[in-house]
């Protein structure tokens, strides 16, 4: 196998989420980030032995790596993304894989054409009670899947201003609860038809407490429906996300807050909460996405459980949602759009 | 004494209430069930269920009319509420009906005209108002607590009740399937919550559940836009598994500007396993919503107490149920005429 030179672009909480699972990997890491902020990071990392070099321009970055590892703000996707893919590197995107669909397919066209992998990083795949209930659901436990709830819920993001701007964001429709889009979509397949509605802030000012909620519902192909909540709520809110899926032959359901494992039950301080979600029982499911990612680059015969046309797929269930609750209308999403890769 | 009839045993809950009446000092109890017809074999309905629960009996509505109730309860199928609900305000006797009101926005109309035309009250049994924890709910929305409701998602999963009535599943008779039969607990809540009117509604519905067994809706997700802003969604499916120790449930969660409650109105229970059972025991100790709904109902709420929703209330959410089968239907969002 060709060592592993990853460029990381982004140095905020996804790129600090990312960077230990590289190096768990053994990869060499390049950084580049225009506020300065790659060298801080690099600094950090390298002091502590780490290969992590903080680089000065993008063209530098492109030339060290294998593959690039985009985490910064969604507005900044595709461009990024369509620069790594025409120098001939892989593409790990954060999700959402762009902030409209027809970026989003720019960005899968072009991977495909240059013949470079495209991964979007649906990280909620790789958690494992949801492993476990796709797998559950995949080996037909459940029969036939009727009906499915999905919530995600988190303080409202306060570290970088740009997710409270719909504009730059996609808002809490694109950005949070695009997760369980792709999760709902893995589960009980393609969607066609979404109806959706949101309530309360959803641009943030900056004052605190803003909060704002929004609620869907897809219709699968399968005729089976599924309810998507999420919450950007008060800043005591912790990370917390549910599920609960009913098919004919039974039932599953998970409330991340309710088997943590382990927790702390008094520190004498309050704790403030989490903003990227980890699960100290297993291994970093950030670990073991760009593990299977990385894999796939030398042997195609493994595929990620996760590929572009998902990325694409979710963006496009996500973006039918904004528009439905913009105009009120339930969105019907066109037939030929329909075929999955997973 | 207070003579309460209970007119008809199809619904479920006939049973719970003629138990707790008996027990009620100051109430004397009767039964009434004569038209069994929907009944499946293995049904205990009728004299036979009277007798089994100690329970004096009355062959004929007639006779049980005839007996001076100040006050019955209509536990028919929801289809057959508006014949006995419009013959106690004949009566003028106070009238108690199961939910939903009818199976139709006419009928519900109907029977509304027809108690206050005699100047009788028409309550309907929504138990849940009487839970503690949606009073705990009420109570921080009323003070202000949560600031503006920004959303509502309430779950409301039981079983496929037909193993106890098969009627529940006949679309005559029930009027629809799980959208029929558990929409409106939630949508009661909310209509006391708020007050708010509905404006819309969007519905999808599938019977991937028990396929095979019955051709009404088995799954439903509801979404209620209402006048106040806020946003209320309904899962209102069978999907609690038949063969579970427990029936299913009710869940809310509400999303405020300034706090997030979450209530659920039936897990005041100890939770185990029985190794002589070989299944999971649910040992419930919480307040018994239907007596104090009953109590509420003959002797009046209590101080502070929630009232027992009027048919007006019931109304409103059966015109959201409605609604919502159009929405199923055509797959858009339908509005909620007033």
């Amino acid at each position: 196998m060709p060592p592993l030179s990853i460029g990381l672009l982004g140095a905020g909480g996804i790129a600090r989420a990312h960077l230990p699972g590289w190096l768990a990997l053994g990869a060499t890491v390049s950084v580049y980030t225009q506020d300065g902020s790659a060298e801080k990071l690099a600094a950090e990392y390298a002091g502590r032995g780490h290969a992590v070099t903080a680089v000065p321009t993008l063209a530098d970055l492109l030339d060290r790596c294998r593959a690039v590892d985009i985490c910064t703000p969604t507005p900044t996707h595709g461009e990024l993304a369509l620069a790594a893919i025409a120098a001939g590197r892989h593409v790990v995107c954060e999700k959402p894989l762009a902030l409209t669909v027809r970026e989003a397919e720019e960005v899968a066209a072009a991977a495909a054409a240059a013949g470079v992998h495209l991964h979007p990083a649906h990280v909620v795949r790789y958690f494992p009670a949801y492993a476990t209930l796709r797998a559950a659901v995949a080996h037909g436990d459940l029969g036939r899947l009727a009906v499915l709830r999905f919530t995600r819920g988190s303080a409202r993001p306060q570290w970088a201003p740009w997710f409270g701007d719909p504009a730059q964001s996609g808002g809490v429709l694109l950005d949070l609860m695009v997760h369980d889009i792709d999760i709902a979509r893995w589960v009980a397949g393609e969607v066609v038809r979404v109806h959706a509605l949101t309530r309360g802030a959803e641009r943030a000012t900056g004052t605190p407490a803003e909060v704002v909620a929004a609620t869907a519902v897809l219709t699968h192909a399968s005729g089976a429906i599924t309810h998507v909540s999420g919450l950007w709520g008060l800043p005591d809110q912790p990370f917390r996300t549910t599920f609960r899926v009913a098919g004919s032959d039974g039932l599953l359901h998970h409330d991340s807050a309710a088997v943590p494992g382990f927790r702390i039950t008094a520190q004498g301080v309050r704790a403030p909460n989490e903003g990227i979600p980890s699960t100290p029982m297993t291994e970093s499911p950030y670990l073991t996405q760009l593990r299977e990612f990385a894999a796939s680059w030398d042997d195609p015969g493994l595929v990620p459980r996760v590929g572009a046309a998902d990325g694409v797929a979710a963006v496009r269930v996500a973006c039918a949602a904004i528009e439905s609750s913009r105009t009120g209308r339930a969105v019907d999403l066109p037939a030929e759009q329909k075929e999955s890769a997973c | 004494m207070l003579k309460v009839a209970v007119l008809s045993f199809a619904h479920v809950h006939a049973a719970a209430y003629l138990r707790l009446l008996r027990a009620m000092p100051g109430v004397e109890v009767l039964g009434s069930d004569p038209d069994t017809g929907s009944a499946a074999p293995g049904e205990v309905r009728g004299a036979a269920l009277a007798a089994s629960l100690g329970v004096p009996y009355a062959d004929t509505y007639d006779e049980a009319f005839a007996w001076g109730p100040d006050a019955v309860l209509v536990c028919s199928e929801n289809a057959r509420h508006r014949p006995l609900v419009e013959r106690a305000a004949a009566q003028g006797v106070d009238v108690l009906c199961e939910k939903p009101l009818a199976t139709t926005v006419a009928d519900g109309e109907a029977m509304v005209a027809a108690c206050r035309a005699a100047g009788v009250r028409l309550a309907v049994a929504h138990p849940v108002r009487f839970s503690p924890a949606y009073a705990a709910v009420k109570r921080a929305v009323a003070a202000g607590d949560t600031g503006r409701v920004l959303t509502v998602s309430g779950a409301n999963n039981g079983h496929l009740p037909t193993r106890a009535r098969r009627w529940f599943a006949d679309r005559e008779l029930a009027g629809g399937g799980a959208l029929m039969d558990h929409t409106v607990h939630i949508a009661d809540l909310v209509d006391d919550l708020f007050g708010a009117r509905p404006l819309e509604v969007y519905a999808q519905t599938n019977n991937l559940l028990y396929e095979g067994e019955t051709d009404v809706e088995t799954s439903g997700l509801v979404t209620v836009a209402y006048d106040n802003g806020t946003v209320v969604t309904i899962d209102c499916s069978w999907s609690h598994p038949r063969s579970h120790h427990s029936w299913g449930g009710l869940e809310m969660t509400v999303v405020g500007e300034h706090a997030t409650l979450e209530m659920d109105a039936f897990d005041q229970k100890v939770h185990g396993y029985s190794e002589r059972d070989a299944r999971g025991v649910e040992l419930p100790f919480g307040v018994n919503l239907d007596e104090r709904m009953l109590h509420a109902f003959l002797h009046g709420p209590a101080p502070d107490g929630p009232t027992v929703p009027d048919g007006e209330s019931a109304l409103r959410t059966l015109r959201i149920v409605t609604a919502s089968y159009t929405s199923a239907h055509t797959g858009m969002p339908v509005p909620i005429s007033h």
